[in-house]
């Protein structure tokens, strides 16, 4: 179920959107109705507690509908919107509009919390690494050359003005699909009292607990199919759901498994970072944000969630 | 890396700014009023307005640009200057009542005097006059949760001049949920008419004659207090309750309004002295108000609905109701439409009357200014509120306002005369945020 999530190689597989492909299913089933579609590079799904079509009509258009709008907003694949504008200004500042700034400010407090390891400028190592499986590891003449390119430090921000120096790129892929998330939930919230669980590719919120149960429960991806340890389902009655991570993504390296999770400092793979780490929070933001955080522990992983006194279940390999 | 509590809770918090962003700034827009659009620390944010005023019957008309500097010092300080200059024109009822034959009355300054038509409704077209206001305003935090106000204020016209000094302090609690407010204020006016200010209930004198007018200026002291609560009830929704106090001491008399002279025809008595037999107006030197409001917001879907209700009552017997209505109709591309209603109505104050009567002891008290008197006011306007590419932001605001006044008692050859006409504002704001 968890698609691709890490911060940093989100994007690799991204096309732009066909506007085609903006259309949604239904499934109705036990009082519930679930509507499918597919945005952020994977499958979403809307479930709303109830019986009433139209509403779980409205309720899903909004929730596909503002999706949509956050992915072409934020997307990193078009050549309309501020994503492109700043990434293009070539050294000048942008003025950036009141949503990316609270964007912005995010990232700001990521990078500063996590001591730099949070960067949103460290998009560019997706360009030489690519988690397919094999062995191929980019020289370290190549990664050398993207590291002046990244660091968030390097970034004048002063709301609403952004100045990034040239050659150097944002990219929201860390946190824009757990926005969207949390955003969608919120115009859902607006429409309906019934409760409804909004499912971005393995990021999920839930708006309240249903009524016919005691709670939602979210499956967690194994690692392999017929593996020992099944992970355990989560229950969840409201909030949000996280998962970094991937277990078809990795490289291998001198025999080890190297994960998907970069280092912004060094450029590599961060040294034994679990396949996966599911995080339960407020909302989905933070829970994807701990999740992300996790990783960048590496071993520590752990030891770093049961601090922060979260819900979490992590996985090795 | 902060591998601490900390860490969640700052997380914590920031989603919640990140997610209810939209709808948050909108509140903090609102609380810092001047500030639209988000400013950094160190930045400055300006607004531009103009305002024209017009009122029918050839009344008062006004100009007023107004400047608004807000300079943002840190995290929570803001530092803001005002100026204010108006320029009016025009003219104003003096109090006096009309007749079936011209009337003659001295300016204020005893230099000239003016001629009023018969069966017209006395105006003192003496109206002009340019203000100048600067107020300046310091706001900063005091602790996490408590927030505090200092600001002083000066405004002065030819003959007036008003000071004022104020502070305010805000504490924020159950989760920022709830915010209580209390603010004082102080006042000092001066006024030093043309001419000198009249004697209480002095008769108006013919050109060139001073009696009756006293020397120097006449002072007045305010001291307001407001206390105040604002609860979030929930995502959408707020209210607000606030009570005021206000106490005067001074010289509170329009020293330009006057009541004319009847006799048991409904006449002008006719004393000899041969300018318009008006006695200058005698009001109480102390006026203490009190006054409730209360105030819903919700935002609906990017709407916002804006209700509010104040009451007010004084010792000279003004009770007031005012509603108040807004609704905010935000398009597509995040301009917006506002249309607006305020209701108003007012009991006289306890010495009003309209005029005074030869054949009747005079009271101690008594003034025939339209403003004491009862009426009904009705406002509707109209904004449109719209961003530049840049994020500044212009408003354009068209407002109308009618007022109406219960007419008096009449009796003789009064009844042919309107003692308090209705009478109709125009107010046109444009306001630009840079």
């Amino acid at each position: 179920m968890p698609l691709c999530l890490g911060s940093i190689t989100l994007s690799d597989d991204i096309l732009p959107m066909n506007e085609a492909l903006h259309s949604i299913a239904y499934k109705d089933s036990q009082g519930f109705i679930t509507g499918h579609f597919t945005a952020m590079a994977g499958p979403c799904e809307v479930i709303i507690e109830t019986s009433d079509q139209a509403l779980a009509d409205k309720v899903t258009k909004t929730v596909a509908d503002e999706a949509w709008r956050i992915e072409s907003t934020f997307s990193r694949y078009r050549t309309d919107n501020i994503i492109y504008r700043i990434n293009n200004a070539n050294g000048e500042a942008v003025e950036v509009d009141a949503e990316t700034a609270r964007l912005l400010d995010f990232a700001d407090l990521c990078f500063q919390v996590s001591d730099g390891m949070f960067d949103i400028t460290s998009g560019v190592l997706g360009k030489l690494w690519k988690f397919d499986g094999s062995s191929n590891i980019p020289a370290q003449s190549e990664i050398d050359k993207l590291l002046p390119k990244i660091g968030w430090d390097q970034v004048s921000w002063s709301n609403p003005k952004l100045q990034i120096p040239a050659g150097m790129a944002l990219d929201f892929g860390g946190i824009g699909k757990e926005y969207a998330v949390d955003s969608a939930a919120t115009l859902a919230r607006a429409i309906t009292d019934c409760p409804v669980l909004i499912n971005f590719g393995g990021d999920i919120v839930a708006t309240s607990a249903p009524i016919s149960r005691q709670h939602w429960l979210i499956g967690i991806e194994p690692l392999a199919l017929g593996q020992n340890k099944v992970p355990p389902k989560v229950a969840l009655k409201h909030g949000g759901v996280a998962t970094s991570g991937d277990s078809k993504r990795f490289l291998l390296h001198q025999g080890n498994v190297l994960s998907h999770v970069l280092n912004p400092k060094t450029g590599w793979p961060v040294a034994d970072a679990p396949a996966s780490v599911t995080v339960l929070a407020s909302n989905c933001t933070q829970a994807g944000m701990l999740s992300t955080l996790a990783m960048l522990q590496g071993k520590d992983a752990e030891q770093f969630l049961t601090a922060q006194e979260v819900e979490h279940w992590i996985q090795r390999r | 890396m902060k591998k601490n509590l900390l860490l969640k809770s700052a997380l914590a918090t920031a989603t919640m700014t990140l997610i209810a962003g939209a709808a948050n700034a909108e509140e903090e827009q609102n609380k810092t009023a001047p500030a639209s659009k988000e400013q950094a620390i160190g930045d400055w944010k300006f607004d531009a307005a103009f305002l024209f005023y017009s009122e029918s019957d050839s009344r008062v008309s006004a100009i007023e640009p107004v400047f608004n500097a807000n300079k943002r010092l840190d995290e929570d300080e803001y530092l803001n200057l005002k100026l204010t200059v108006d320029s009016l024109t025009g003219a104003s009822p003096s109090g006096a009542v009309g007749s079936d034959q011209p009337l003659t009355f001295t300016r204020p300054s005893g230099n000239a005097s003016y001629t009023v038509n018969a069966n017209e409704h006395p105006l003192d077209d003496t109206f002009k006059d340019t203000r100048v206001a600067l107020a300046t305003n310091w706001t900063f935090p005091v602790s996490e949760t408590t927030k505090a106000g200092l600001g002083a204020n000066i405004s002065k016209e030819y003959d007036y001049l008003s000071a004022s000094v104020n502070g305010n302090i805000s504490y924020d609690f159950n989760n920022r949920n709830s915010t209580l407010f209390a603010g004082l204020s102080y006042a000092f006016d001066s006024i030093d008419p043309v001419g000198g200010a009249p004697i209480a209930f002095g008769r108006m004198q013919p050109v060139g004659d001073p009696q009756n007018k006293l020397s120097g200026s006449q002072d007045k002291d305010t001291l307001d207090l407001l206390l105040g609560i604002t609860q979030v009830i929930d995502r959408e929704s707020l209210f607000q309750f606030n009570y005021s106090y206000s106490m005067s001491d001074g010289y509170h008399n329009d020293p330009y309004k006057v009541l004319s002279v009847l006799d048991d025809q409904g006449n002008y008595f006719d004393d000899g002295i041969p300018v318009a037999n008006v006695l200058f107006e005698s009001r109480p030197d102390e006026r203490t108000k009190h006054g409730l409001f209360g105030r819903y917001k919700r935002f609906i879907d990017g709407d916002i609905l804006d209700a509010s209700y104040r009451y007010m009552t004084d010792d000279w017997e003004i009770d007031s109701h005012t509603v108040d209505l807004k609704y905010r109709f935000t398009l597509d591309n995040g301009d917006y439409w506002q249309p607006h209603v305020r209701y108003y109505t007012q009991t006289q104050a306890d010495f009003y009357q309209p005029y005074l009567r030869q054949d009747q002891a005079l009271p101690q008290f008594a003034s025939a200014d339209y403003r004491l008197a009862e009426y009904d006011a009705i406002t509707v306007g109209l904004e449109y509120g719209m961003k530049t590419a840049a994020g500044n932001q212009w408003r354009f605001s068209l407002e109308m306002y009618n007022q109406t006044p219960t007419e008096p008692e009449k009796y003789g050859a009064l009844q042919q005369q309107t003692l308090l006409p209705d009478w109709n504002a125009v107010m046109f704001r444009v306001n630009y945020s840079f």
